[in-house]
């Protein structure tokens, strides 16, 4: 289990190199003249070179990604190139709240979408093509149109929550829960139809197995071979779907924020990548890798701790 | 359960306390006060730009101006028509030259951490924004020194004459942070200035929303209207009318697309304009379009371009069609040239048959996703007389380079439309970022430098407005409109336009009376 965790382990941070360097090459691909975009219009040539030297911009590509690489090592992320910020600071301040969105979003993606798929694979008859008919309906409609249609609704005609972000440091919980409601449900509808769809085959699968049969011979009650066996048999494909729906509402969440103007890491994002503040989506784009190897390793060692037979694989 | 338990109780903690952590204390109540006369009501303004760092040498102009004029004081006041009044300076004058500026200062005024407010201090404070570098380290360029005379005189060394320095002194260039800051980091998180509002940290988040409290014994009570002002990022438009419509902010500027919802909400509109939208036909001397070199082509594509229609099609009717380049304010207009140009296809298809160019021309200008529309709509129009206009897709955060770059024989662009002298050094001296193949004649260059050395205002608009007629007749550009700024504030507050600029100033906003 222990060099399992650690090839797991491996190959995340190899995926971290070669990402980053990705991000770093693209960002200056266009030829961007990053300094004249910081000073302006006004700027003139002079004050233009000055900024070139100031940031390092006139060395050579792979040296910068180098020294930007050093700095990460180390710590040290360095400081947005049109703001105050350090980098840390920036997605400090930003990560929280689009945490707490994604996870407070997947908690309730994970039980909605267990709860309709283990009832439709049980069940089946009109309850199952009822959610064959809404996976495909919830699935088409895209995150940012549901959005759009509660901010009409809720915020705006009923004003019962507010129509963009209220989230401060000091805001009373309530402001942080009428705040995230909408953005949380939207995601959780786009995010629940194609979960519990997988779930409902996955169970099924697990009923189909010879197993189910034995266990059902030997006098077994369905409650307990559900529970029991079913559940942990088809837990793999959950998990797998669910961490999958995770990391797929970070580029989800991108909009969502822009909607509700959540200060999140997806605001973040955009601002940054628009301006070219190339220390500021490195930080992002590090960030954004590391969650996306912690919440694979974790379902990988989840499923591992299932189901033997995936260590070995 | 070894790993169930723990992960799910992580996440659940995670969870729990991300939203505890932000709710350590209750919600901002408006200041209390026993003065009667002290304001109570504040004010919420929706931002399209956030302001990524406070030092004063970081500032910028247009919609960034606002927050800025909330920490810091400016030397000089621009009133709302656009006149110079004093504000830390009382009065200012030139010497007979035009380099040699004058200063003296409010004797009363403190910064928010205790500082004084005096002469070393604006020598401080020119000295920093000349060495930062900032994004309007342009306002300084004719900057040669700063000497303080006594604790309430400065005296200002300029290169050369610059008629747009005392505008500056209204703009980023104007706005005096406390000395004993200047030097740190700290400035840029949190600004430190004289300004009739302070930053109120525990409640600011960085890229969402900044929120400032009346400053106690502000030197001039008339400029600080309002128990505190916050302003909410929102740079998404359809974000920034839903807040509007709810009641979540005061005020805010809107897309020409997002009037409907809006005005059905009840709120009130004021319309005015800072921008000229258009073509600059930067290629006069025919160095990448040797068509473009002939006057009559170039004017042939402004007959070619039916103005009241686009203006209708691309902005919903809300601005005003024009041929020129220079603003009503600016001290160039003139009301002659505003319609240089009818829509006439037939008189453009002469001036190109007469140029002998009667089987039309191909050329091309850098363009981004957001042009699109313009793109369409002005190539249909000049594709009628047999201009094809090609748009060249660079990416949106590098289009001021390419059109900067001396590549492109012409571009389209929203350009804004400042005082003469800013306006000229942006669109027509051969310094002009945005006459990027540098072309000029010697008649032109003699009207631009009378307009630098003109001693009154009268002689300065009388020059500039030369300057106009020149790069109209020449066709330097193919103007279509100024597009209204189209601003919004609910029945709790009333606002007046402020002249060449995104958005008013924030002392134009007023409680309702």
């Amino acid at each position: 289990m222990l060099t399992f965790a650690l090839r797991r382990l491996g190959s995340g941070l190899l995926l971290l190199v070669v990402i980053s360097a990705l991000a770093y090459a693209l960002m200056f691909a266009s030829g961007t003249n990053i300094a004249r975009n910081i000073l302006g219009e006004t700027a003139t040539e002079e004050q233009v070179l000055l900024k070139q030297q100031e940031l390092g911009l006139d060395q050579p590509l792979w040296q910068r990604y180098l020294a930007w690489a050093g700095g990460a090592i180390t710590g040290s992320l360095g400081r947005s190139w049109f703001g105050a910020e350090t980098v840390s600071q920036a997605v400090a301040t930003r990560l929280p709240v689009t945490l707490t969105v994604m996870v407070v979003a997947i908690i309730f993606t994970a039980l909605i979408a267990l709860i309709i798929g283990v009832t439709a694979a049980v069940k089946r008859g009109w309850l199952d093509k009822a959610l064959q008919v809404s996976a495909v309906v919830g699935d088409a409609i895209p995150g940012f149109v549901l959005a759009i249609l509660l901010v009409l609704v809720f915020a705006i005609q009923l004003k019962w929550v507010p129509a963009v972000s209220t989230i401060t440091p000091n805001a009373p919980p309530s402001a942080w829960f009428l705040s995230l409601l909408l953005p949380v449900i939207a995601i959780v509808i786009n995010a629940v139809t194609s979960s519990a769809q997988q779930i409902r085959s996955a169970v099924i699968k697990q009923y189909e197995r010879d197993y189910v049969r034995t266990l059902r011979s030997r006098g077994l009650g369905e409650r307990e071979i559900l529970l029991k066996h079913v559940l942990r048999g088809a837990s793999p494909a959950g998990l797998t779907v669910l961490s999958l729906q995770f990391i797929g509402m970070l580029g989800g969440l991108v909009i969502i924020e822009k909607i509700f103007a959540i200060p999140g890491i997806g605001n973040l994002a955009v601002s940054a990548t628009q301006l070219g503040d190339v220390p500021v989506v490195m930080g992002v784009v590090l960030y954004t890798v590391i969650i996306v190897v912690i919440v694979n390793l974790l379902v990988d060692l989840l499923n591992g701790w299932l189901n033997p037979k995936v260590r070995v694989a | 359960m070894k790993f169930r338990t723990p992960v799910t109780a992580a996440a659940v903690l995670t969870a729990a306390g991300l939203v505890l952590s932000g709710c350590a204390a209750g919600a901002p109540e408006p200041a209390a006060s026993g003065d009667a006369s002290a304001p109570t009501q504040t004010l919420t303004i929706g931002a399209v730009a956030d302001i990524t760092d406070w030092d004063p040498a970081q500032a910028h102009v247009g919609h960034l101006l606002q927050p800025y004029q909330a920490a810091y004081d400016t030397l000089l006041l621009r009133e709302p028509d656009g006149t110079l009044a004093p504000m830390l300076a009382t009065e200012w004058t030139y010497d007979e030259t035009n380099t040699q500026l004058t200063l003296e200062l409010r004797t009363d005024v403190t910064f928010s951490d205790g500082e004084a407010f005096d002469a070393e201090a604006v020598v401080a404070n020119f000295e920093h924004f000349k060495a930062e570098n900032g994004r309007q380290g342009a306002q300084l360029a004719s900057f040669e020194s700063a000497t303080a005379v006594d604790a309430d005189t400065v005296e200002i060394t300029l290169t050369e004459p610059d008629p747009a320095f005392t505008y500056f002194l209204s703009q980023a260039a104007g706005l005096m942070g406390s000395p004993a800051a200047l030097d740190g980091d700290a400035i840029g998180a949190a600004p430190v200035g004289s300004g009739p509002y302070v930053m109120d940290t525990a409640s600011t988040v960085a890229g969402s929303q900044y929120v400032f409290t009346a400053r106690e014994d502000y030197w001039n009570p008339d400029l600080q209207k309002f128990a505190g002002i916050t302003f909410k990022f929102l740079v998404d438009n359809a974000a920034r009318a839903n807040a509007l419509v709810s009641g979540q902010i005061n005020a805010a500027l809107i897309d020409a697309r997002s009037t409907a919802q809006v005005d059905g909400a009840g709120l009130e509109r004021i319309a005015y304009p800072t921008d000229w939208v258009g073509l600059l036909l930067l290629d006069r001397d025919g160095t990448i379009v040797p068509e473009l070199a002939d006057v009559r082509v170039r004017q042939a594509i402004n007959h070619a371009l039916d103005r009241e229609a686009l203006l209708e099609a691309l902005q919903l009717g809300y601005g005003t069609p024009t041929a020129q380049p220079f603003g009503p304010e600016s001290g160039a207009f003139d009301e002659e040239l505003e319609n240089a140009y009818p829509y006439d296809p037939e008189r453009a298809r002469e001036l190109l048959a007469e140029a002998g160019y009667a089987d039309g021309f191909t050329m091309s200008a850098p363009s981004v996703s957001a042009f699109e529309i313009f793109f369409a709509t002005i190539g249909q129009q000049l594709s009628e007389v047999g201009i094809t206009l090609q748009a060249e897709a660079v990416p949106d955060q590098d289009l001021v380079s390419e059109i900067a770059s001396g590549n492109h024989p012409s571009a389209f662009f929203f350009l804004f439309q400042g005082e003469a002298w800013v306006a000229i050094n942006q669109i027509i001296s051969t310094d002009a970022l945005y006459n990027s193949l540098d072309s000029t004649t010697p008649e032109l260059q003699t009207l631009i430098d009378q307009v630098q050395a003109a001693k009154t205002d009268e002689e300065l608009e009388a020059a500039a407005v030369e300057v106009n007629r020149y790069v109209v007749e020449q066709a330097w550009f193919a103007p279509l409109y100024r597009p209204d700024q189209l601003f919004y504030t609910d029945a709790t507050v009333t606002v007046e336009p402020q002249v060449q600029q995104a958005v008013p100033s924030i002392y134009n906003f007023a409680p309702a009376q």
